[in-house]
């Protein structure tokens, strides 16, 4: 990777990022650059400010120093190029599955004044919308539940339909702030699962010398699922050396990739386990980081 | 001695528990269709038999009294009512059928009020949709707003009558402004309500990340997500729109359920006021029941 500094090389671009609630100085110098087609998890004491950090690339709460580029432009409002599932209230209530995920495309791809007023025009796109998004409600093993609405679902399925919800609009990144939270242990396998058979699309793509389409950054306070899912994973944390003024990236390293056959071994992650809970979540680690924070480094020597 | 007081209270506390649980059953205890079926045709039953008894109670004491009206006196009302010349030779005929139907008193009053319900109550849910919906959408719109509306709400409607009067005059004008504006403070606040607290800032972010305009964020997400609310308050509005109606016409109308049963009430018809006061409540029931069908049918997500 030797082009790292051409903005358009990455999906994700957080420049110097500092925020601050009155005298709570919450995000402190924050950079952050994410390739297209990695699966990065973010991990970190809690409130040390990583929903702040999503709120500000979302561009809902935009920090108050420093900048967000995604896919090479600015973010400055929340736009369709930079998508969020929430852990709650995820779904539009009074449209079904298929209807939510279809939801985007309409917002999108039309107007309010051109359905209202070519409705002629409206109508047969609305069904291939319709169809694209029953498409992504396979993808998320819910093609069974289509016709359902938001409360005839269970929490699983209602995080299935937001995933696929955001997914459908192939955003330059995917925001997920602890999105399995609330669901039980069985549930959240599935899900770990599903964005790992995303993650074998994006090699597939790669291999085929396309681009990946999935590019996500999840937040997660589960150090397995962070390993599991992702590629590379970053510790946000106010342990260290200027940790009065915010918390900033102390980690950044690859993470074990894992095929959805592979078997669910999380004894090996205890080395890296460690390494997280000594730079991250450590109270008495307070000095310079930069040999936890080496992700492009590696890469770079991978390449040469 | 409080042990026997005690002790004594409990025996004679016994029957009365039983005869309670046996009545009135178990707190959300559930109960079947034709249970609910005959509990409802019996308070009908209850309502009419004591009717009866007390008029039966009346007619003893003074057989012409009009003030509890008979069955005989009923049917005299009926005739009163409806059309007093010969039904037409040819229903074809504007002219004679317009002449048939108006010598009816029920046809030129349910004609006159129910115009204006319609009118006023139209009026005043348009106004109340576009002050309340943007209220609670646009901060501004709502600074501006609700000092003064929750203002206005506290003022009776009918009170302020002379102000509708030297206003509006006293015709068509006067009634549709009456209800229009009688409902709306209260109407524009619950839309306003609805629209400010069952649409999280998580919807309206999320559909900003799926592309939504501001427009549609108002209009796709705002207002399908309160649509049954708003139905809700409309229905719970009939009855003071009818309040405010009954009212004006009571004063001022020529025609109209207000007029007549001005009029009547005077002559101490009760028989013609009965009839009316059930035509009242059987229209007023029927547009509920149409309202509660209409949302079923627009937000089926919405539930009971
Ligand atoms: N709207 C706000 N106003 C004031 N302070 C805030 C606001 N939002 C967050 N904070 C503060 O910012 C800090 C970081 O909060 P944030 O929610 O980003 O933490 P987090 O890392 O997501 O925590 P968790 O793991 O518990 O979700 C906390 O100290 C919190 O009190
Ligand atoms: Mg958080």
């Amino acid at each position: 990777m030797t082009e790292n500094n051409d903005q358009e090389e990455f999906a994700l671009d957080v420049k110097n990022v500092s925020h601050w609630f009155g005298s709570n100085k919450v995000l402190n110098n924050v950079n952050l650059q994410i390739g297209h087609g990695q699966i990065v998890s973010i991990v970190g004491p809690s409130g040390c400010g990583k929903s702040t950090l999503l709120r500000a690339i979302l561009a809902t709460h935009p920090p108050k120093r420093g900048e967000i580029w995604s896919d090479g432009k600015r973010v400055r409002a929340p736009n369709r190029d930079v998508g969020i599932v929430y852990q709650h209230y995820s779904l539009y209530d009074f449209l079904t599955a298929q209807q939510n995920v279809a939801f985007g495309l309409m917002l999108d791809e039309t107007s309010l004044p051109y359905r209202a007023l070519v409705p002629w025009k409206w109508w047969p796109q609305r069904k291939k919308h319709m169809q694209a998004a029953g498409e992504y409600l396979d993808k998320v093993r819910l093609s069974h539940a289509k016709d359902l609405y938001p409360n005839e679902m269970s929490g699983g399925m209602r995080q299935r339909v937001a995933i696929a919800q955001a997914l459908i609009m192939q955003p330059a990144i995917l925001l997920l702030d602890e999105p399995f939270g609330a669901l039980d242990e069985a549930t959240r396998e599935e899900l770990q699962l599903m964005l790992l058979e995303l993650y074998q699309e994006n090699l597939q793509a790669k291999k085929d010398n396309g681009k990946p389409p999935f590019t996500i950054l999840i937040v997660t306070h589960e150090l397995n699922e962070a390993l599991y899912v992702a590629d590379r994973i970053i510790g946000l944390s106010q342990f260290h050396d200027d940790g009065k003024n915010g918390a900033t990236i102390v980690y950044d390293k690859p993470a074990p990739v894992f095929h959805p056959n592979d078997e669910r071994d999380f004894l090996a992650f205890n080395a890296q386990k460690d390494e997280l809970r000594k730079a991250v979540f450590s109270p008495e680690n307070l000095q310079q980081h930069a040999e936890y924070v080496t992700y492009w480094n590696e890469q770079k020597q991978a390449a040469t | 001695m409080l042990e026997t007081i005690a002790a004594f209270g409990r025996i004679a506390w016994a029957p009365i528990a039983l005869l309670c649980r046996f009545l009135f059953g178990k707190v959300r205890e559930p109960i079947g269709a034709p249970a609910k079926f005959a509990l409802g045709v019996a308070s009908i039953l209850v309502l009419i038999a004591s009717y009866s008894l007390l008029s039966y109670q009346r007619h003893q004491e003074n057989p012409r009294d009009t003030t509890v009206p008979n069955a005989s006196q009923f049917v005299e009302g009926w005739q009163k009512v409806i059309p007093k010349k010969d039904s037409p030779t040819d229903w074809f005929d504007k002219q004679q059928r317009k002449k048939y139907l108006e010598s009816s008193w029920l046809y030129v009053d349910v004609i006159a009020s129910f115009t204006r319900l319609f009118a006023g109550l139209s009026i005043g849910v348009i106004i109340s949709l576009v002050v309340g919906m943007a209220m609670g959408c646009l901060p501004r719109v709502e600074a501006f707003f609700s000092p003064t509306l929750s203002f206005l709400a506290k003022i009776p409607p009918t009170a302020m009558l002379a102000v509708y009067f030297v206003l509006l005059g006293t015709d068509f004008e006067l009634f549709i402004g009456m209800i229009a504006f009688g409902i709306f403070p209260t109407l524009a606040q619950g839309i306003y309500q609805a629209a400010k607290k069952d649409v999280t800032d998580h919807a309206v972010n999320k559909s900003l990340t799926l592309g939504a305009s501001q427009m549609e964020v108002i209009w796709n997400v705002v207002f399908q997500q309160v649509l049954p609310r708003v139905i809700e308050n409309v229905r719970l509005q009939i009855g003071p729109a009818m309040v405010f109606l009954i009212a004006a016409e009571w004063l001022v109308a020529d025609e109209g359920f207000g007029y007549r049963l001005r009029m009547q009430s005077r002559l101490l018809n009760m028989n013609v006021v009965y009839i009316y006061l059930i035509i009242l409540g059987a229209i007023g029931f029927l547009m509920d029941l149409l309202l509660s069908w209409t949302r079923r049918k627009l937000s089926p997500w919405f539930g009971e």
